[in-house]
């Protein structure tokens, strides 16, 4: 931990769920980031556990596959004590044909307390937290809209390294046009007073790209220029047969991060990425293991900043 | 049915408020405007100032009649027309099968009478069975009844078989209505491309998306000197298409929509993304918005049309991305687009707008019908009042329509239709204030 943030003190937690970062404050967002603190601590004892959540049940209902937000949530819930149940689509009545709400009713009359939703919807979150009466919701990705707790893992991994983020630039590469995670930490690093410049294929950026409040650079190795933080997205394969660029080939020697893309940012820029990795396409593995990477860091954060969320929402009062 | 007096009312004409303030109606037919000598043992409705106009238009609604009829039906339709103030609807053939032939036209003119509300008149599709292959019987629909030709919910597939209808049809047949949309570029299309896409996530449709078959479609009526009407224009780029072709004086009409004219994408944000306000073509920018209100001022756009697109709340109460496209209207339709030219002080005046909703869209139906959208001595008495301080909340519970959502619901509006009558026949009145 370099630097503790003066503008980290006590606030009044005003946020029931967590649907998007939109309309946090740059306050909220260092409070948060203070909390992740502390819970990574408890990571680190002997026995890593906390009875914060003790008898609240969480359900961790995800409509879409995932192994890793999953697996950080079911580990942040357990450290945090309290009881898991994980509901996932395969094998579920949604396969049977009920409705989101219905399965939302259905688990809250089992006495859910917390409803972790990972969905393919924009919007998902939002519409499961107005349909609950009591059961709070925290989004772990709807389609390609927010992942706000990717977000916050990033930029609990940058302030560690790098203290107060205020002025420093970050650089997305990448598919920012389908990708949640570009848009939630655009707005995270925008709030917490970071320059943010994206780059990529012009077929992989949305129209209106300043509505999110950064700017766009074509050329990659301008927008890496000195820049304290490169973030690669991630390149699915199928947008290639969707034709938005000619070859995994052609995008790799274009916007992949080797060591020449990363020579244009500063020495001791750090290296991130949401995984999983894509290696050889949009990261080189020398990038992705190298000594600036703070990949498996970001993984680690994850925990604690989910830890932290579980916590003011769920259980702080 | 005898006489009806409609006494001290601000009389709307289709054009004009004329300086008579009472009419007279004898069975179906309007026989007296301003009323000669006082009438006894007669029915007297009593205006105190309020507005009498000719019944509204709708030339776009759904009533997913026959094979959807869970979501709305005829007659259902028929009465939250009614209760909306339009006492003529087009119902679009895009129904289950589609209305592609003589006896399904027969089937909607049938059970429109037998609802005993407004008068719903059929849109045949222009391809058999709304295939885009080839055209239907063209000529038989129009003798049963059809009074546009469309395959909306799509374009007319190709350009060959647009060409062909507008030739068909030529001067003299109901126009063809064509919703507008290059199909290459809607596809898995959520949203307006823009920044309600680039906030979400969710895929773009470009305006271009309409803009390219509006041209298309400009360019087949020069081709053909045939006549063509665009329906529920969205974006700023085809009401100039549309302005240039009438300049040319190609017959070229429009219309453009209750929800399109009164929301844009930041409905959408605001919302967290409420499937509420899906709707294609979709909401956009505040731009494309103004651009319409432009477009009604100069006369580009000819009519203001619901777009009626009833879907049962569980249907429609889904996430964004997993609902259908469509927002239902027709109950309300009014009060929100005078309720927004009253709240943002818009220097549209009320004639113009009253007029895109009553003697604009009757000129674009075929010769039977061209009595309707008037107040004159002679015509049917089609006749809706208005009362523009009403305020009323939107209450989706209370509604005709099967369609129990809309993204005006819980909130108050002021301006609303009051009563309304077809063909001399009462058939809804606002029960606070008559």
């Amino acid at each position: 931990m370099n630097v503790m943030p003066s503008e980290t003190g006590q606030i009044v937690w005003r946020h029931k769920n967590v649907i998007d970062l939109a309309g946090w404050s740059r306050e909220e967002l260092y409070f948060i980031l203070d909390q992740a603190r502390h819970m990574e601590n408890v990571m680190d004892r002997p026995i890593k556990k906390v009875p914060v959540l003790r008898g609240k049940m969480c359900v961790n209902l995800f409509f879409e596959n995932s192994t890793r937000t999953r697996a950080s949530f079911e580990l942040a819930e357990k450290m945090l004590s309290a009881d898991v149940v994980n509901w996932s689509s395969a094998g579920s009545s949604t396969a049977k044909g009920e409705t989101m709400r219905d399965t939302a009713w259905t688990l809250e009359a089992m006495g859910a307390d917390i409803v972790v939703l990972r969905h393919r919807s924009v919007g998902a979150a939002q519409y499961l937290a107005s349909k609950l009466k009591r059961a709070i919701v925290l989004n772990a990705g709807d389609g390609t809209h927010a992942h706000p707790t990717q977000a916050l893992l990033d930029l609990y991994t940058a302030w560690k390294h790098l203290g107060n983020l205020s002025g420093k630039k970050i650089a997305f590469v990448g598919d920012v046009l389908h990708s949640r995670v570009a848009r939630s930490d655009i707005i995270g690093f925008n709030t917490i007073g970071c320059k943010v410049v994206v780059s990529g294929p012009p077929t992989m950026m949305p129209k209106n790209i300043e509505a999110l409040g950064c700017e766009y650079e074509n050329d990659p190795k301008k927008a890496v220029q000195e820049a304290d933080m490169v973030y690669l997205l991630r390149i699915q394969k199928e947008r290639q047969q969707d034709g938005l660029f000619p070859s995994v080939d052609e995008y790799h020697k274009w916007w992949g991060a080797d060591k020449n893309l990363i020579a244009y940012a500063k020495p001791d820029a750090l290296v991130m990425h949401p995984g999983p990795l894509n290696r050889g396409v949009e990261i080189a593995s020398d990038i992705s293991d190298g000594h600036q990477s703070v990949i498996l860091e970001q993984v680690r954060s994850g925990v604690a900043i989910r830890m932290a969320l579980l916590y003011l929402c769920g259980g702080g009062k | 049915m005898g006489k009806i007096v409609f006494r001290n009312f601000k009389i709307f004409d289709g054009e004009e408020f004329i300086k008579e303030d009472s009419l007279v109606v004898e069975n179906d037919v309007i026989i007296e405007i301003g009323e000669k000598k006082k009438s006894t043992d007669i029915e007297i409705i009593e205006g105190n100032g309020r507005i009498l106009s000719p019944g509204f238009i709708d030339l776009h609604a759904h009533f997913r009649d026959p094979g959807l009829e869970w979501n709305e039906d005829i007659y259902s339709g028929a009465r939250a027309g009614a209760a909306g103030g339009f006492t003529t609807m087009v119902a679009m053939p895009n129904t289950k099968p589609a209305i592609s032939e003589p006896s399904l036209v027969e089937y909607v003119l049938t059970h429109s009478k037998k609802a005993n509300a407004s008068r719903i008149l059929p849109a045949g599709c222009v391809s058999k069975n709304r295939e885009g292959k080839e055209m239907a019987e063209l000529l038989k629909m129009t003798e049963s009844g059809a009074v546009f030709f469309t395959d909306d919910g799509d374009p007319v597939s190709t350009s060959d078989l647009l060409r062909l209808a507008l030739l068909y049809t030529g001067k003299n047949q109901p126009r063809i209505m064509e919703h507008p949309e290059e199909k290459s570029l809607f596809i898995g299309g959520q949203v307006h491309e823009g920044r309600v896409s680039a906030l979400s996530g969710l895929k773009g449709i470009p305006e271009a998306t309409e803009e390219i078959d509006v041209a298309r479609g400009i360019s087949l009526t020069r081709e053909t000197s045939g006549r063509i009407h665009f329906t529920h224009l969205s974006s700023a780029g085809s009401v100039e298409l549309i302005r240039q072709a009438k300049k040319e004086g190609l017959d070229v009409t429009c219309d453009t929509t209750f929800h399109h004219l009164t929301l844009n994408e930041n409905a959408v944000i605001n919302s967290g993304y409420d499937s509420r306000y899906k709707v294609n073509p979709p909401l956009r920018s505040s731009r494309d918005q103004k651009a319409l209100w432009d477009g009604i001022l100069d006369n580009t756009i000819d009519a203001v049309v619901t777009d009626h697109a009833p879907w049962h709340i569980d249907i429609k109460d889904e996430p964004f991305q997993d609902a259908p496209f469509g927002i239902a209207s027709l109950e309300c339709a009014i009060a929100v687009l005078l309720d927004y030219t009253n709240k943002n002080h818009t220097n549209v005046p009320l004639e113009l707008i009253l007029s895109k909703i009553t003697s604009s869209p009757a000129s674009l139906l075929p010769e039977k019908w061209q009595g309707l959208g008037v107040i004159k001595e002679g015509s049917l008495a089609d006749l809706t009042i208005i009362d523009l301080d009403r305020t009323r909340i939107v209450d989706c519970d209370t509604w005709q329509s099967k369609a129990r959502c809309c993204p005006w619901e819980g909130i108050a509006l002021t301006g609303w239709p009051v009563m309304t009558f077809v063909e001399g026949r009462k058939i809804w009145a606002d029960t606070e204030e008559y």
